[in-house]
């Protein structure tokens, strides 16, 4: 009997325990009440100098408009382990969306520009006011590789042949000038 | 007689070697950059129109640079070779000669255009930007060297000395190309954003980023930008007229 009483109140111990943690946890982070989902491809790859879009969508899922939302990128360079400035990368730093109504779902969109070459991750983030802690999105990778812009051949022969031109020119100038200085 | 006053000056200045030696400076200074931006591994990663814009900015900024030596010169060297009192005795207006003169500097600046042509060929090679890169340089830069030229003839007739005119319009032509240099973070206050707004230098960059990164090759997308520099060659023209009003009412020997 003792033994049975000892289970059952391990059993309600650890039930509790379990129970406990998973509302603290959904309390804090709030994790189910804004959910950000990428809707574009996961895995992309393009060279130096192309655009993509990343595509997702921001979605409220409790009974209650949600206010103040400010969603952003964050991307880290996987080679070198750090985060990347997206001075370059994006045009819009951030999408402030001012209130999501009760079970509303609104459209995310962010232009990039892959400027360096390299292997990157790329997260959406939610910073909301009333909230400890930001929601991120699953994360998007991506490859870029390096382009080179030109064949420099093709600007060796302007390069040297312009000043080669021009000394020609002076060239010419100057003996004309002594013709006639001669004269 | 302001063609006659023109034709002289590019004779002269072909002649004396001292702007075809300013193409050859110019020339070596645009092979350089396009060689260094078509090979460097750095640079090599920009984005072509990022490319493009940077080379655009050295082109503009070398032409004005050469002009504004040039210009500081070519109208107060005349007072101080003491040849202005035989040119202004002669049965021409001084408009006549600042106008020729001015139209001299701007042909020089065509000549710095041309130079420049290859390179802009080159680097806009395969990009359907080649026809808007050689319009708007060309149309920007002769804006800002017609306003620059302008201006520079109406400081050489208040001072007619080449030190003074050439420091003082190196001193304007800095004054209004380092901000355009700053980057967009430290131009936050109202103070720089206003600057900016009225700031020629600043307009030509925008408008090449508009035109070469952003793909805005329409004249109307482009005259918020078109708009400062119009401002600045009307503002310099109406100096000028006042300068050579002033000029013909000291006349040419200076009040000591």
């Amino acid at each position: 009997m003792n033994n049975i009483k000892g289970i059952v109140a391990i059993i309600l111990l650890f039930g509790g325990f379990f129970f406990a943690q998973a509302a603290f946890a959904k309390n804090v982070s709030g994790s189910d009440s804004l959910d950000i989902t990428i809707l574009s491809a996961r895995n992309l790859n393009g060279i130096a100098g192309d655009y993509i879009t990343i595509v997702g969508q921001i979605t409220n899922h409790t009974k209650k408009p949600i206010s103040d939302i400010t969603t952003y990128l964050s991307m880290v360079d996987t080679e070198n382990k750090l985060p990347v400035d997206l001075e370059d990368w994006s045009a819009e730093k951030g999408l402030y969306i001012g209130s999501i109504d009760a079970e509303q779902t609104l459209p995310l969109k962010w232009k990039i520009h892959f400027v360096k070459a390299g292997t990157y991750t790329l997260a959406v983030i939610a910073n909301i006011a009333e909230q400890e802690k930001p929601i991120a999105s699953s994360l998007t990778r991506f490859e870029v590789k390096p382009k080179k812009n030109l064949n420099p051949g093709q600007v060796l022969p302007v390069a040297l042949g312009m000043p080669m031109l021009l000394l020609a020119f002076m060239a010419i100038l100057q003996y004309r000038r002594s013709v006639k200085v001669s004269a | 007689m302001i063609k006659f006053i023109w034709l002289k000056e590019v004779r002269e200045e072909l002649y004396t070697w001292k702007s075809t030696v300013w193409l050859l400076v110019a020339s070596l200074l645009f092979s350089f950059t396009s060689y260094l931006l078509l090979t460097n591994k750095e640079l090599s990663l920009l984005d072509q129109t990022e490319l493009l814009w940077l080379l655009s900015k050295i082109i503009i900024g070398v032409g004005l640079l050469i002009v504004t030596i040039d210009a500081s010169s070519t109208l107060a060297g005349e007072f101080e070779k003491d040849t202005a009192e035989s040119l202004f005795l002669a049965p021409i207006t001084p408009y006549e000669v600042v106008w020729g003169k001015i139209f001299y500097v701007v042909t020089l600046w065509l000549f710095v255009f041309l130079v420049s042509a290859p390179y802009i060929l080159v680097t806009s090679a395969s990009t359907h930007l080649t026809g808007a890169f050689l319009s708007y340089a060309l149309l920007l830069g002769t804006l800002a060297v017609f306003g620059f030229s302008m201006l520079i003839s109406a400081i050489s007739l208040l001072f007619r000395s080449s030190k003074n005119t050439l420091s003082t319009a190196l001193i304007i032509l800095l004054a209004l190309a380092v901000p355009a240099l700053f980057s967009s973070t430290l131009k936050t206050n109202s103070v720089a954003e206003l600057f900016g707004k009225i700031n020629p230098i600043e307009a030509i960059f925008a408008s090449l980023d508009n035109v070469l990164v952003d793909y805005h090759m329409r004249l109307p997308q482009n005259m918020q930008y078109l708009i400062p520099l119009l401002v600045f060659c009307a503002v310099a023209f109406a100096v000028l007229m006042i300068s050579i009003r002033q000029f013909k009412r000291r006349g040419i020997v200076k009040d000591e």
